[in-house]
């Protein structure tokens, strides 16, 4: 009987035995990681809590654990309530416990959005899914929604109750006013005061000088141009800044400066982003106390232009390229002078360089340098016109 | 029996110490044993040796043998759905219990398997072990390359994130630039011509029956070859130099004196080509190594997920461009090309696709392929390092290596937003937010 030949025995056995011991080591940590929870403790906690406030049936059936609020018609899987513990027990432990074991605020509205059916990201934005701090709060590089803060609000300017009210306004866009939503409520009657519809179109209703702005809230902030906003490139940043002082973040824009303070600004701002599409179910969307109508007569409601013999064409480029969202013919002055007579006060060779080209014409002749001051700081924008639209405009316009 | 004796041959029961009488009951263990006689009964010393293979092999093929373990596992919680993917990502990170482990460990050992797998392809190119029969097992390996990134790059899109859907996105207009069949070949991939629903389920099949089973198959094909074509090259030096030395003839030749077995006897048939001294059992020797490499690639997996997360960005958006979108790292470097060969000449463009994407790596694939009857050194330069002979091969294979290593860095740490050169260090523009 020869020996056997196990040679490699002596240069691997060591190395087996420190690598298994290794795998042991990287097991432990690895459970380590999966069981030393953020939640844990805080869940023995508010065991300890419930028992001090004489909750002792609740302290025996208390379970640790994940929990979450899972409504898939809404999409919510809310695992806050996994650390929240306290949420549903206003009543019966204090107000005053720290968090995360407060109660939520017994607020008059909570009725009618109970968190098993709404949750609470719908209202207070963060990561649902997550079960950390960090990433349920702001959710880590790439997570868009942070949570409504108290921090975050303080650095816009604002408090959480009023930053949340940008999300309260996602389902109650079409209230003309709702309570407790004071900035939304300022906001929306800014836009009517303002007459922001005369320019920009919400919900097929509104101008076309503007940009389209129903659903403003969900456009990428990659789509922005940042170049000329100070502080962070966020959406928030731009539309406010934007709101204050047009021309200084895009330059050459036809949308006046209103002179509005800030509180009213970020107002405006709230409003703005809270135009999201909305993919709740029908029997979530609130029925409005009343309908919100554009207070004032819109131009195509203010009646047809009228007809020119041998102008139809030029009327019909009138109907249809906007004019009659500014101009009235003998109506009155809207957001452009009444156009009645224009006809005698201009000659063709002037109407068809203004069609042209509005703002090459008020910089051309002095004379008319004071116009922009008269009409609101608006220069009437340029139409794009082409050679034969602007000579059927033209045949039109000198027969007015 | 003295108690002693009892006591020793009681802890030697215990400890399971399989201790086989000579070289005969060594050798049919392992014939006689299904997972054993995957190894011949003695292997090459030089074979198993950590210097001359690496073992880069047996690594890729453990990192696989783990994707299959914690892929099967992570079939229990995803849904191939643009709608669910996405969170049952979420749900793995956060509420599965060690699901974060199961998903690290099924990324990095993805990458890993895709890294090994091209160093194994080097370790054989250095090596010369394509040469001669093994030009066969040559091409299977190449085709288990592609196997291995397909699976990989189908596996990219699976977390239906924005990296996700945006490599996947680049990688396929990639395929989109090969002449003729390129429009309908990324067509069919994708079930469309968007990355939407039809390429995610179809991804998703791909990557998790019809790929892999295909490298199962290559790869049982490949180890049946390496067996059959004798073993690693590393024996051919030992091969070349062997001394021939007189034998001597086993005592007794009884079985084929009483007719149970033909021809020579069963020793003398078995006998390989090798002196007995460069040679060892393959069992305990080659199977301890093989559990200690298990372990190693085990614990590098396990060690790396737990300190580093699976990366995840925002839920994937077709309407919204990442800038930059990358592909996969290992198709980086065909992304660089692409960036770096698209030249504008007056109005016409040339296309950097079609140089990138489809030329060079065609013309080095079928170089590759092609290789082993290019090769024309000596057989004393087949299963050696570095042969001196094969210098100018293995200086133009390394070259090219290097080449692509520098690609790939440079796509991934110095390309910035608008394909820009960004140093490290130097910071990108911030990326805008809403709030």
């Amino acid at each position: 009987m020869e020996p056997r030949q196990d040679e490699l025995e002596r240069q691997d056995f060591a190395w087996m035995v420190l690598a298994s011991l290794v795998f042991f080591i990287l097991v432990a940590i690895a459970a380590w990681r999966a069981f030393d929870t953020e939640y844990g403790p805080l869940q023995g906690r508010f065991r300890q809590i419930l028992e001090q406030h004489n909750q002792l049936a609740a302290a025996r059936r208390f379970r640790p654990g994940i929990r979450q609020i899972w409504n898939p018609e809404i999409g919510v899987v809310d695992r806050c309530i996994t650390c929240h513990l306290g949420y549903e027990w206003g009543g019966q432990l204090p107000t005053d416990l720290p968090q995360p074991f407060a109660p939520h605020p017994p607020l008059p509205y909570l009725d009618k959005h109970p968190f098993p059916q709404f949750g609470c990201t719908v209202c207070h934005g963060g990561q649902g899914w997550a079960t950390t701090a960090s990433m349920a709060h702001v959710g880590g590089e790439h997570w868009q929604s942070p949570m409504l803060s108290d921090k975050l609000a303080r650095r816009l300017g604002l408090t959480a109750a009023q930053l949340i009210q940008m999300r309260c306004n996602i389902c109650h866009r079409h209230d003309l006013s709702t309570p407790g939503m004071e900035e939304i409520n300022q906001a929306k009657d800014l836009v009517k005061r303002k007459k922001c519809l005369l320019c920009h179109a919400i919900e097929g209703k509104g101008g076309l000088v503007g940009p389209e702005l129903t659903y403003f809230g969900d456009k990428n902030p990659e789509l922005f141009d940042f170049k000329n906003v100070t502080g962070a490139h966020t959406v928030f940043n731009w539309s406010y800044q934007h709101l204050m002082n047009p021309d200084q973040i895009t330059p050459n824009t036809t949308m006046p400066t209103f002179g509005f303070e800030q509180a009213q600004a970020r107002a405006l701002t709230l409003l703005l982003l809270s135009w999201k599409r909305n993919n709740f179910p029908p029997q979530y969307i609130p029925t409005p106390v009343e309908i919100a109508q554009p207070p004032y007569k819109l131009a195509s409601a203010v009646g047809e232009p009228p007809m020119v013999a041998g102008a139809e064409s030029g009327r019909n480029i009138f109907r249809t390229r906007g004019c009659a969202f500014c101009h009235t013919v003998g109506q009155g002055r809207l957001l452009g002078p009444d156009l009645k007579g224009v006809g005698a006060r201009r000659d063709e060779r002037w109407m068809r360089q203004w069609l042209a080209d509005p703002a090459s014409v008020i910089r051309a002749y002095p004379e008319f340098a004071h116009w922009p001051d008269e009409y609101d700081g608006i220069v009437m924008p340029n139409q794009n016109l082409s050679a034969e639209e602007i000579n059927a405009l033209v045949a039109y316009l000198s027969k007015l | 029996m003295t108690m002693r004796e009892r006591l020793s041959a009681l802890w030697r029961t215990l400890a399971w110490s399989w201790d086989p009488r000579g070289e005969r009951e060594a050798g049919e263990a392992i014939v006689r044993n299904l997972w054993l006689h995957w190894f011949p009964a003695k292997v090459a010393r030089v074979s198993a040796s950590w210097s001359y293979s690496a073992w880069l092999g047996a690594i890729a093929a453990i990192l696989f043998l783990i994707l299959n373990v914690t892929g099967l596992l992570l079939m229990f919680f995803y849904v191939p759905s643009t709608e669910k993917a996405y969170g049952s990502m979420k749900d793995l990170d956060y509420a599965v219990t060690l699901g974060w482990l199961l998903r690290n460990q099924h990324r990095w050992a993805a990458h890993g398997m895709v890294a090994v797998a091209f160093l194994h392809m080097a370790r054989v190119f250095f090596t010369g072990a394509y040469r001669g029969p093994r030009a066969l097992n040559w091409l299977v390996g190449l085709a288990l390359l592609l196997t291995t990134l397909l699976c990989s790059f189908t596996g990219y899109l699976l977390p239906w994130d924005q990296l996700a859907l945006w490599a996947v996105t680049v990688g396929t207009n990639i395929a989109r630039e090969a002449p003729l069949a390129g429009e309908f070949i990324r067509y069919v991939l994708l079930g469309g011509t968007q990355i939407g629903q039809n390429a995610l389920l179809r991804f998703y099949v791909l990557h998790v029956f019809f790929i892999p089973l295909a490298i199962w198959a290559l790869f049982a094909y490949h180890m049946w070859r390496v067996r059959k074509d004798g073993g690693l090259a590393a024996i051919e030096p030992l091969r070349l130099n062997r001394q021939m030395q007189p034998k001597q003839m086993p005592a007794t030749k009884s079985y084929s004196l009483w007719g149970l077995a033909r021809g020579t006897s069963a020793a003398v048939r078995s006998s390989t080509e090798l002196e007995e001294s460069d040679q060892v059992f393959a069992s305990p020797s080659v199977t301890r190594r093989l559990v200690l490499v298990v372990l190693v690639v085990l614990n590098v997996t396990i060690l790396i997920s737990v300190f580093f997360n699976a990366p995840l960005e925002e839920a994937a958006n077709p309407a919204l461009t990442p800038n930059p979108a990358k592909a996969p790292w290992y198709f980086l470097w065909l992304q660089e090309l692409v960036a770096s060969t698209t030249i504008p000449i007056g109005s016409i463009r040339i296309s950097g696709g079609l140089i990138g994407g489809i030329i060079v790596p065609g013309v080095l694939l079928a170089a590759a392929a092609l290789w082993p009857w290019l090769d024309r050194s000596s057989p004393a330069a087949e299963g050696v390092w570095f042969a001196r002979e094969r210098r100018w091969q293995n200086a133009t294979f390394a070259t090219v290596l290097v080449l692509i290593v520098a690609l790939i860095m440079i796509g991934i740490f110095v390309r910035g937003p608008y394909w820009r050169l960004y140093w490290p260090g130097t910071p990108w523009p911030p990326t805008p937010r809403t709030l």
